[in-house]
């Protein structure tokens, strides 16, 4: 295959070990209307991602129920990662701006019950922004891998 | 006394455009009440008001809202006011469908407290004179102070002789003697203790959750019973599994359908039958919000609680860059 674009980070993410069976699974969930399509664009032009994320599409950031999330951290997900559309830009009006206050919260309130609120993030990606997503997939799937403890 | 006949007298008033007054009566068991509900004047003289009313008798109050065509009266306590005031807020109810008969308050005595102190033996008599506690058991009758024994709410109140909101008010001659502490200081303490040991702590904690949801049927803000996700086939959210992830999983999704809602009334910890310390969840959330968001739930019923609104610039709210 014809990889272009092949650079030293997605090298040394491929050569780390990981923690569990050498990988980790993370699941994100990203809305229809622009960071899907994102990471589409991603995926079109080719740009080199590593294969820990599995993505479940939702009609939009705020579609995403906190409870989703904490079901895949219950279920074995060591990250989750949810990304929309840019804040006022939601395809809805106000869907993502509802769901910044609910992450928001979860995010803070993760430590409390002792899990590490790294294995979370939210991200605002647009679908033109393929390069955006690749840096964000690499850069968390390390911290996943590097993290210590819950 | 007076409190409680002050309280008869105005019951005794308004009774007449009530369909149901809620409120407190006693019970053979010591430091208890029960609940009362009163539909005629023959049953105002059950009513009782004491150091020992710590059920938060809103709880009733979704509920009876919807299934009662006229009023309800309701005996509250200025901190129970909050619930009232929260669930007003969401517009769940109108304003004058519940009488609210608030009863100034000089610090409520909390039972399970009472047993801890006395490593769990059963409690055979109970008696509150001023400031004295006389506790009897099998093995001898115990003299305590009754201010070291109040409700963790009652040492940060600042509202027990001044609700926030009220139809009736019965104002309590004596003054709360607890000695005041800062709220959320118990917190700082917890969370240096590290992730990983956190994470043990509430391990075996939820470790004992038999699910009992007692917790969530006492709570006067989760109106969603029967609409729970525990009772949902499809999707299966909460398995039946006993073991503590499930119950983790639980409570963490409590704690999200009650952020910027809670008042801290304590209730939730009360009914566990497991005393697992529940409020430290509740109190860490309000605290969250209140830094969020600048939201202190329970003060003004016109106010919109914060998850259910937006900023379109949020200035507390920092989002990561993972670039």
């Amino acid at each position: 295959m014809n990889m272009t674009n092949k650079t030293d980070k997605t090298e040394k993410i491929q050569e780390s070990p990981g923690k569990r069976n050498g990988e980790v699974n993370i699941v994100a969930f990203l809305c229809n209307w622009c960071s899907y399509a994102g990471a589409d664009a991603a995926g079109t032009a080719r740009l080199r991602q590593p294969e820990n994320i599995r993505i479940i599409r939702v009609p939009c950031s705020g579609r995403v129920n906190p409870l989703f999330i904490i079901k895949a951290f219950n279920l074995g997900a060591d990250g989750v990662l949810v990304s929309g559309c840019h804040p006022n830009d939601c395809h809805y009006g106000e869907g993502n701006l509802y769901a910044r206050r609910r992450f928001e919260f979860l995010k803070k309130f993760l430590p409390f019950m002792g899990i590490d609120s790294n294995r979370f993030s939210y991200q605002w990606i647009s679908a033109s922004e393929g390069q955006k997503w690749q840096n964000v997939v690499i850069n968390f799937v390390k911290r996943i891998e590097n993290r210590e403890g819950k | 006394m007076s409190v409680e006949n002050n309280l008869k007298e105005k019951a005794g008033e308004i009774m007449e455009d009530l369909e149901l007054l809620v409120g407190y009566s006693s019970t053979n068991l010591p430091l208890k009440v029960d609940p009362v509900f009163i539909k005629d004047k023959g049953g105002i003289d059950s009513l009782v008001f004491t150091k020992t009313c710590i059920n938060n008798l809103s709880t009733y109050a979704y509920s009876l809202a919807k299934s009662t065509e006229g009023k309800i009266g309701m005996v509250l306590k200025p901190c129970d006011t909050r619930s009232i005031i929260q669930l007003l807020s969401e517009e769940l109810f109108e304003r004058d469908k519940i009488k609210m008969i608030v009863v100034g308050c000089s610090g409520i005595i909390a039972y399970k407290k009472v047993q801890k102190y006395l490593k769990g033996l059963r409690i055979i008599s109970g008696k509150i004179e001023g400031d004295s506690l006389e506790v009897g058991t099998i093995e001898g009758k115990h003299s305590l102070k009754s201010k070291e024994f109040y409700a963790d709410k009652c040492y940060w109140c600042k509202i027990y002789n001044n609700p926030p909101l009220f139809d009736e008010f019965i104002e309590n001659e004596k003054e709360l003697d607890a000695v005041p502490r800062e709220k959320y200081e118990d917190l700082d303490q917890f969370e240096s203790m590290g992730l990983d040991k956190i994470y043990s702590y509430w391990e075996e904690q939820f470790g004992q959750c038999i699910r009992c949801y007692a917790c969530r049927n006492i709570c006067p803000l989760e109106i969603c019973r029967e609409r729970c996700i525990t009772h949902l086939e499809v999707p299966h959210w909460q398995s039946q599994r006993i073991n503590s992830d499930e119950g983790r999983f639980f409570q963490l999704i409590r704690v999200m359908h009650l952020a910027g809602r809670c008042t801290g009334c304590g209730e939730c910890e009360r009914a566990c039958p497991k005393n697992i310390p529940i409020s430290k969840l509740m109190k860490k959330s309000g605290q969250i919000i209140e830094r969020l968001f600048d939201y202190r739930t329970g003060e003004d019923p016109k106010k919109r609680p914060p998850l259910l609104t937006f900023k379109d610039v949020e200035e507390n709210i920092k989002e990561e860059k993972i670039v």
